[in-house]
């Protein structure tokens, strides 16, 4: 197995543009928590997969060996700039784009100049590895994709991290329950934008930390439609495919609004 | 100061191939051409365009998407590079545009008294979006007018989709309010396609056009039943078809850009001009004019004397 640790974390830039914000800071906490965690796991690379990171034809992975810049989120632009300085591990990700390929994934590398990277990988990037030391296998998500291709997808990761003899660590980026407040709030009083939202954030957040990945998976449909999950919860079928049989449990490092919507940071065994 | 008034509004849809078909010197992707149909209807509209002589242009794009409210460019300068996300191998465009500001405060200002959520976009190191630069550059290659851009709203997708469109037809009655305000002679721009059922896979050769054709018969007849009531001026039903369309041709109208440039231009029930329609990896586009100076509805350009 060559996954040595696995999070699932939130795609805002709020955690990471305002920490002096109580309920965003709490967040940031629980990413360098992450982030500590993640470097004792000593991996050799950083697996994203980020919900941000919109494809509509191939699946696309990331094959510009060294990316940096400024970018600036499009809708949360008033709080701040996210610098970023990213290695990529071109050949982990090219024997991926070979493996998804093989597997009936139409899959192709981007190499080009200013390409846009997303919030949310630059955001997980700069809380995990903030000193770029690690390099990054960063692959899309392709809004064409279901539960089952996106697990697909993390298991081709995993297998070609074994074959490559890489020690992974994967990162799910996405949010849970996804009801933004619509109108401008007073940011120092954000909380989840509904009881019923924040009740199943808790339900399955509990379900992680009691170690029971079977009811917690059975309760992914309907999770996602009742709270609106980010992206259908794609990011944590990702993680299911990486980890396969060996997901169990976690620990919870943080569980926060994000304008309305719900944010968690979680450590899976592995 | 005179009154402001919009002088016309246009379906102007971005898909980076046709930039990529045209080979300017701002884009570092080559083609040998491709969607010529779609490129000429962009050169009459271009020469309608100069003669209204407008101060502004004014547009909607998709893919600035807001969750947080409808915001607008307030930064008087915007310049870098332009790379599509999803066709990052067509379109790399270094774009250098000049903000009204003024009346993009106007606009947000507006927009908050009808009771929408705006908001001013002042980051000097925001990279305008792709939908944005395609449409500018496919109206007005000069890059010599100001303009006005403003993001997209998710909220025909989040809320019901009528809620939403019912806020993008307020947004056009702000903007309208706005540019009256502000004196200015503004053009508007819908950046928005029609049918948006598009390929799965990119032909090996992007712009042969062997294998360009509409992805679905239904999005095609759907199409082309609206842009037929849009030449005849049967705007009423166009909008009553509005969300079924929007519905079974998933159309990129949902958006809001093409209900917010007619709420803005006050529904003209005038006959739309079509420029002309193609298909762009299977979708369909259509860039149609209305122009309200012929209509009566709006007055000619009329020189400065010193």
């Amino acid at each position: 197995m060559a996954i040595v640790s696995a999070f699932l974390v939130p795609a805002s830039p709020l955690p990471y543009v305002q920490r002096d914000n109580p309920p965003w800071g709490r967040l940031a906490d629980g990413m360098d928590a992450a982030g500590v965690a993640l470097a004792k796991s000593n991996p050799d690379t950083i697996v994203i997969y980020s919900t941000g990171w919109f494809a509509v034809l191939d699946q696309l992975w990331q094959m510009r060996p060294h990316l940096q810049g400024v970018h600036v989120d499009h809708n949360w632009h008033e709080y701040g700039d996210l610098p970023f300085d990213i290695t990529i591990d071109t050949e982990l990700t090219q024997a991926a784009i070979d493996g998804a390929n093989e597997t009936g994934i139409k899959s192709k590398g981007v190499d080009y100049d200013q390409f846009p990277i997303d919030t949310g990988t630059i955001v997980a990037s700069n809380f995990l590895n903030a000193d770029n030391r690690l390099p990054l296998l960063n692959t899309s998500n392709n809004l064409y994709h279901d539960w089952a291709l996106t697990e697909q997808l993390g298991n081709v990761v995993a297998k070609q991290a074994v074959k490559l003899g890489r020690k992974i660590a994967v990162v799910a980026v996405g949010g849970l329950s996804g009801s933004f407040y619509r109108q401008s709030i007073n940011i120092a009083d954000d909380r989840i934008s509904s009881e019923q939202d924040d009740a199943w954030n808790r339900k399955m957040l509990a379900l992680i930390e009691a170690g029971d990945s079977v009811a917690m998976l059975a309760q992914c449909p309907d999770y996602a439609k009742q709270a609106k999950v980010d992206m259908g919860f794609k990011h944590m079928a990702f993680i299911k495919g990486a980890l396969g049989d060996q997901l169990s449990g976690g620990k919870v490092h943080a569980y926060e609004p994000v304008y309305g919507a719900g944010a968690g940071v979680i450590e899976f065994s592995v | 100061m005179s009154k402001g008034e919009i002088v016309a509004g246009y379906l102007a849809p971005h898909p980076p191939h046709l930039v990529y078909g045209e080979n300017p010197p701002q884009n570092e992707a080559r083609s040998k051409g491709g969607w010529e149909q779609l490129r000429w209807a962009y050169e009459r509209a271009r020469v309608t365009l100069e003669e209204l002589k407008p101060d502004v242009l004014l547009v909607h794009s998709p893919h600035w998407i807001t969750e947080q409210g409808h915001h607008f460019l307030g930064v008087e300068k915007l310049s870098g590079k332009s790379v599509d996300p999803i066709f990052p191998n067509l379109f790399r465009y270094r774009f250098d545009l000049n903000v009204d500001v003024e009346l993009a405060e106007a606009c947000c200002a507006e927009a908050s008294a009808l009771g929408l959520d705006a908001k001013m976009m002042r980051n000097p190191k925001f990279r305008v979006d792709y939908g944005t630069i395609t449409t500018l550059h496919m109206m007005r290659p000069q890059w010599d007018i100001p303009v006005v851009g403003i993001s997209a709203n998710n909220s025909p997708y989040y809320l019901k989709m009528e809620e939403g469109l019912e806020e993008m037809d307020r947004l056009g009655k702000a903007t309208r309010k706005a540019i009256e305000k502000t004196g200015r002679r503004a053009v508007l721009l819908a950046s928005n396609t029609l049918c948006h059922y598009h390929f799965r896979e990119e032909p090996a050769i992007p712009e042969d056009m062997t294998q360009e054709h509409p992805e679905t018969y239904e999005g095609y007849l759907w199409d082309m039943r609206m842009i037929e009531l849009l030449r005849k001026g049967e705007v009423d039903e166009v909008f009553r078809l509005l969300p079924q369309f929007i519905e079974e041709s998933f159309a990129e109208i949902k958006s809001g850009a093409f209900t917010w440039m007619f709420a803005a231009m006050g529904y003209p029930k005038i006959p739309g001009e079509l420029h002309g329609y193609g298909t762009v990896i299977g979708t369909g586009n259509a860039v149609m004019e209305w122009n309200l100076v012929k209509a009566g509805l709006a007055q000619p350009y009329q020189a400065e004397v010193a």
